[in-house]
């Protein structure tokens, strides 16, 4: 992997300046069943394909953004604080997660395993 | 046979008017040397009549300069302790130290040389039938082969002396080779407007015109110059470009995804992010095949005319000239001009219509030069140094002929490797007889004689609008980038490869030393016995012999090998396809690839005061802490007695303000902080979904919108992004800022540590005004302070926060109102047998990816009547079924401590009920104390347990209780005094 990616604040930078943060998702309510979140905290699309996706600029500005990749070439299509709810690249339907990102669920734990990295990047 | 000392000096007068250069010295095998400024290891040597520069790798065969170009093995040396060094493209510097590699004992005297008497024992794909049995004999061979393989010596110590940097570039073009069509696209393309970076592996601009006395016509701004002054003033004219920049010395090792072109210059790894990549790459001579091709003195032609031009050597004085091609022809003419005798032009290609034609032929006629038209060459004559051919003229009467050089002149072939790395697959060009670049993938261009034997008009007219069509296309989707030429252009291209006469067939007289692949010593004999033996596959045959496998990445043989298979295999080359090329084009070292080291050190604003304590030291993530200061249990008994002064400044702290901060922080974490007091602070453990504690620490709140929050040493930088995570995109009105290291704090302990408190803030620290759970603003020692009353290590405690810069004046201030009472430093080792005192968990330590908090024994901190935070359902779901393993203090009966992870067992039996995270000795106490997970139906207070002192079955057993009150101050009174 050594594509471009177009961080909304500091602009185009190596992918190696940022952490993968996973797809899109839709936190389940509060209430959900057990299986409901078993998928949502183990399942993943892993797509072949357009994959809309969370990204962390951790050697920029340390922000949290999310981006549209074709997983097969890495060409982004589009990179934006949060994308817009329905893509003409199609995927599956987050509209809810960009619309409330607040619902919406980060790729890995910060800790919990042992060490400080471990949990870290794509 | 005795190396012939050469009667003329080697070395050519400076040029008139030049002053004499400056005298380097440097040693070889042992003997001392001299150069000139300049020099590479290898013309300085050339020009003292060393010849021999290195044994090969199977056979031990003398091997001198072959390329003079950094691109074959036959130079490669041991520098100073680096191996495998390229003498022909290395500067001699002052005192280096230069040995020859593949020798054993000495180059004289090198015992291995005899294996070029028994070839007949090391077929093709030896390793394969050879040493396989008996098989318990396999580790003696492996020693000795192992010995006797091998490219160089690996100092398995390093170098201290790399220093590796790397580097980002990005521009617009990025041209590859310096040669006539790579400075003129560079230039055009930097006239369009681009910034562009050319990257060229020599030490000047110019290419093959560096080394060529013909002129050149075709482009205004070299035209009617000497192949030398327009290399110069094509140089000129990059140099005085402000968007190009040159990147001299710097080889393009490989073209990765993104257009990413990785550039090894020197020490210098550089990332180049190219827009548009042009790759002009040129062609290269590779050797021609006859018995013992491989004899010193025997040379590209362009090596001779490199050492001639770029170093003021001559190396030979008679030169015998090979080639399948009309190049042949002007290199003897070239040869001719830069002052050798060329006694014979060998042409293999029968005699055509336009041989007095042909460039060159005028000079090599009138120089009375003997030609042989048809020639078929049979072997060389000599060992160490060449001293002429045996041929077969085209009547078939066998003749020798005299030289102490031969120039192997081959038609040069294009330098298609890189470019096939990105995905360009090779194309044979029936016209021409050579594989050129097939359909470049986007983004991609070429120019020059990569794209064959263009005439130098052409390469001129190609390289300038190769660069205006990279530049107009550059800063655009390259997707709709255009790689198209003018069409009059492609047809003048079309029309002068149609003029050329196809590469003749490879001719391979026979004989048993035909050296196709030097790296490896791979004759033409064993690729006609591996085609023999079933390997018609090229790609087999690569991985059969090793062919194309060397250091030198197929430079010399990728062509040639394919050309030589298909004649055993009677397929065409075209059929039989090129081996595939991979990165890197040239051999760098791994320390370039690894860069430098950047292993980050953070060091907190008191490490001098605890160097100078004499600290022992501990890595924590990023950081230093001390370890401790040379007595853990006086520490330990200070902290109980008196007063301990510890260094937190690696707490993690996270500066978190806003009108929704108190609801974030609600989010999450399980328990509340919208309701906690300004002036108050709080514990915090942070769960993920799945209800596992991600970490813990303190949040104290310090003014109604702003709040504090601790984070252990290793965490911060995860559970910073972890808050920003949940921030992103939101409504929340919430910043988050990382203030690690904008604070220096210390934890004040101990029984004396109020009246300490005291004597460095005029604050009231009573336990009326500044309980336990406390957390106050004002002036400590003269500063600016945030103190929080917790503890960590079970005595009342201040938690003293100050601005970085003054951390050494706080900390030398609490040094000095402590002194009379007993205060003493203590460190991370004291500090663990503390908290342990006091069943405090370690995140990470005592707990792991599958602990929650009910489990862990901090149910408390589950608020389950909050409506939503991270990790309620999972919680839920935990106490719903019940804790099936808890964490619980085991007092230790006896000396003997467990290994952390060692296992615990059910009493006088073999059961395994649960294991050890943490144990100390704690010298309060007086025995043994530990943290550990053990199943719930075990974990009754006073229940005898087994221990096993190591992990898995070593280290015997001892007997442990289950205790799961914190074994000191349960009652917590001292914390809260």
């Amino acid at each position: 992997m050594s594509f471009l990616l177009g961080c909304p604040l500091c602009g185009p930078r190596d992918v190696y300046e940022f952490r993968f943060g996973g797809e899109i998702q839709k936190r389940p309510a509060p209430g959900s069943a057990p299986e409901t979140w078993g998928a949502y905290l183990y399942a993943r699309t892993n797509i072949d394909g357009i994959e809309r996706a969370w990204w962390f600029h951790r050697a920029g500005c340390r922000r949290w953004f999310q981006a549209e990749r074709d997983t097969r070439d890495n060409r982004v299509f589009q990179t934006a604080w949060l994308l817009p709810a329905a893509s003409a690249a199609g995927g599956r339907d987050d509209s809810a997660a960009a619309v409330q990102p607040i619902t919406a669920r980060p790729p890995a734990a910060p800790a919990g395993a042992p060490g400080p990295e471990g949990t870290a990047n794509g | 046979m005795a190396e012939k000392p050469l009667p003329v000096p080697r070395r050519l007068p400076p040029a008139n008017g030049t002053p004499e250069p400056r005298k380097v010295r440097f040693s070889f095998a042992g003997r001392q040397r001299t150069a000139q400024e300049g020099d590479t290891i290898a013309s300085a040597l050339a020009a003292e009549s060393v010849d021999v520069l290195t044994h090969s790798f199977k056979y031990h065969r003398p091997r001198g300069i072959l390329c003079a170009d950094g691109r074959c093995p036959n130079c490669m040396v041991d520098v100073d302790g680096r191996p495998n060094v390229r003498a022909c493209v290395t500067p001699v510097t002052e005192g280096m130290r230069v040995r020859p590699q593949n020798v054993w004992p000495s180059m004289r005297a090198d015992l291995l040389s005899l294996t070029d008497r028994f070839d007949r024992l090391l077929p093709v794909g030896f390793y394969y039938k050879t040493f396989i049995r008996p098989r318990f004999l396999w580790p003696l061979y492996e020693r000795v082969l192992r010995g006797a393989a091998g490219l160089g010596k690996v100092d398995p110590k390093g170098h201290p002396d790399m220093h590796q940097r790397r580097r980002n570039l990005h521009a617009d073009v990025v041209v590859i080779g310096g040669g006539p069509a790579g400075c003129l696209a560079a230039l055009e393309a930097a006239a369009s407007g681009a910034s562009v970076v050319l990257v060229d592996d020599q030490a000047d601009l110019g290419g093959h015109l560096r080394i060529r006395t013909r002129p050149i016509r075709g482009d205004a701004r070299v035209d009617g110059l000497s192949g030398r002054a327009a290399a110069s003033s094509l140089a000129h004219l990059v140099a005085a470009d402000p968007r190009i920049r040159h990147l001299a010395r710097a080889t393009a090792i490989g073209i990765y995804e993104g257009r990413l072109v990785a550039v090894s210059q020197g020490e210098t790894f550089i990332h180049v992010r190219a827009g548009q990549v042009v790759a002009a790459t040129g062609a290269h001579e590779r050797p021609l095949l006859f018995h013992d091709n491989d004899r010193p003195g025997i040379m590209l032609a362009s090596a001779i005319l490199r050492l001639r031009w770029l170093h003021d050597v001559r190396i030979g004085r008679r030169v015998v000239v090979v080639t399948d091609d009309d190049h042949g022809w002007r290199q003897a003419a070239e040869l001719l001009a830069a002052g050798f005798e060329v006694t014979g032009l060998l042409d293999i290609r029968a005699e055509g219509s336009n041989a007095t034609s042909r460039e060159g032929a005028g000079e090599v006629r009138r120089a009375g030069v003997e030609i042989h038209h048809g020639a078929t060459v049979l072997a060389a004559r000599g060992t160490s140094r060449v001293t002429g051919l045996s041929f077969r003229t085209a009547d078939g009467v066998e003749r020798g002929i005299e030289g102490d050089l031969v120039a192997l002149a081959a038609r040069p072939e294009p330098v298609i490797s890189l470019l096939s790395q990105e995905g360009v697959q090779p194309r044979w060009d029936d016209r021409i007889g050579d594989f050129v670049p097939g359909d470049l993938t986007p983004g991609m261009h070429t120019a020059g004689h990569i794209n064959g034997p263009l005439p130098d008009a052409l390469v001129l007219a190609e390289g300038s609008l190769v660069g205006r069509v990279a530049a107009s296309a550059a800063g655009h989707d390259p997707r709709n980038g255009s790689t198209a030429l003018p069409v009059a252009h492609l047809r003048a291209v079309a029309d002068a490869l149609a003029a050329v006469e196809p590469r003749p067939a490879v001719q391979t007289p026979g004989g048993r030393k035909q050296f196709l692949c030097v790296c490896e010593d791979v004759t033409v004999k064993e690729l006609q016995q591996g085609v023999k033996e079933g390997f018609g596959s090229l790609e087999l045959m690569k991985r059969y012999s090793t062919v194309t496998m060397g250091p030198c990445q197929g430079k010399m043989c990728h062509g040639l090998a394919a050309r030589v298979q298909a004649l055993f295999t009677g397929a065409t080359p075209a059929q039989t396809g090129l081996t595939t090329s991979r990165p890197p084009f040239q051999p760098v070292s791994l320390a370039s690839l690894a860069g430098p080291h950047l292993a980050r050190t953070r060091r907190t604003a008191m490490h001098d005061r605890h160097e100078a304590l004499g600290a022992t030291w501990t890595d924590m993530g990023d950081w230093k802490r001390p370890l401790h200061y040379g007595d853990v249990v006086a520490e330990c008994l200070a902290v109980h007695r008196a007063a301990g002064l510890i260094d937190v400044s690696t707490l993690g702290k996270l500066d978190v303000q806003g009108a929704d901060a108190g609801e974030f922080l609600d989010w999450l974490h399980p328990n509340r902080f919208s309701d906690l007091k300004v002036g108050r602070v709080r514990y915090r453990a942070m769960l993920d979904d799945a209800g596992i504690i991600l970490d813990d620490g303190a949040v104290a709140r310090l003014g109604p919108e702003r709040f504090l929050v601790s984070t252990t040493t290793g965490n911060i930088d995860a559970v910073d992004q972890w808050f920003g995570w949940w921030l992103a995109g939101g409504p929340r009105r919430v910043a988050v800022t990382d203030v690690t290291g904008q604070y220096a704090a210390v934890n004040l302990a101990g029984p004396n540590s109020r009246e300490i408190m005291q004597r460095v803030t005029s604050l009231d620290v009573s336990r009326e005004a500044m309980p336990y759970l406390a957390a106050a603003q004002g002036d400590v020692a003269g500063v600016p302070a945030i103190i929080l009353r917790i503890g960590f290590v079970g005595e009342l405690g201040y938690e003293i926060h100050v601005p970085a810069d003054y951390g050494a004046h706080l900390w030398d201030a609490l040094i000095d109102a402590g002194r009379d009472l007993g205060l003493r430093p203590f460190g991370v080792e004291a500090q663990r047998v503390l908290r342990l005192e006091k069943q405090h968990a370690i995140v990470g330590q005592d707990t792991d990816a599958l602990s929650n908090p009910i489990e862990a024994g901090m149910g408390w901190v589950v608020k389950a009547d909050k409506p939503d935070f991270i990790g309620r359902d999972a919680s839920l779901v935990v106490e719903a079924r019940g804790p099936r393993l808890v964490l619980t203090g085991i007092e230790i009966i006896g000396h003997d401590l467990p290994a952390e992870g060692a296992s615990i067992l059910r009493e006088g039996s073999n059961t395994g009920i649960g294991r050890i995270t943490s144990a100390k000795w704690s010298p309060m106490l007086e025995r043994g104390i530990a943290l550990g997970w053990v199943d719930i139906s075990d974990a009754t207070e006073g229940n005898r347990v087994t221990l096993r002192l190591g992990v898995g079955k070593a280290g015997g057993t001892t007997v442990g209780r289950i205790r799961t009150k914190p074994f000191y101050d349960p009652a917590g009174e001292r914390l809260r005094a």
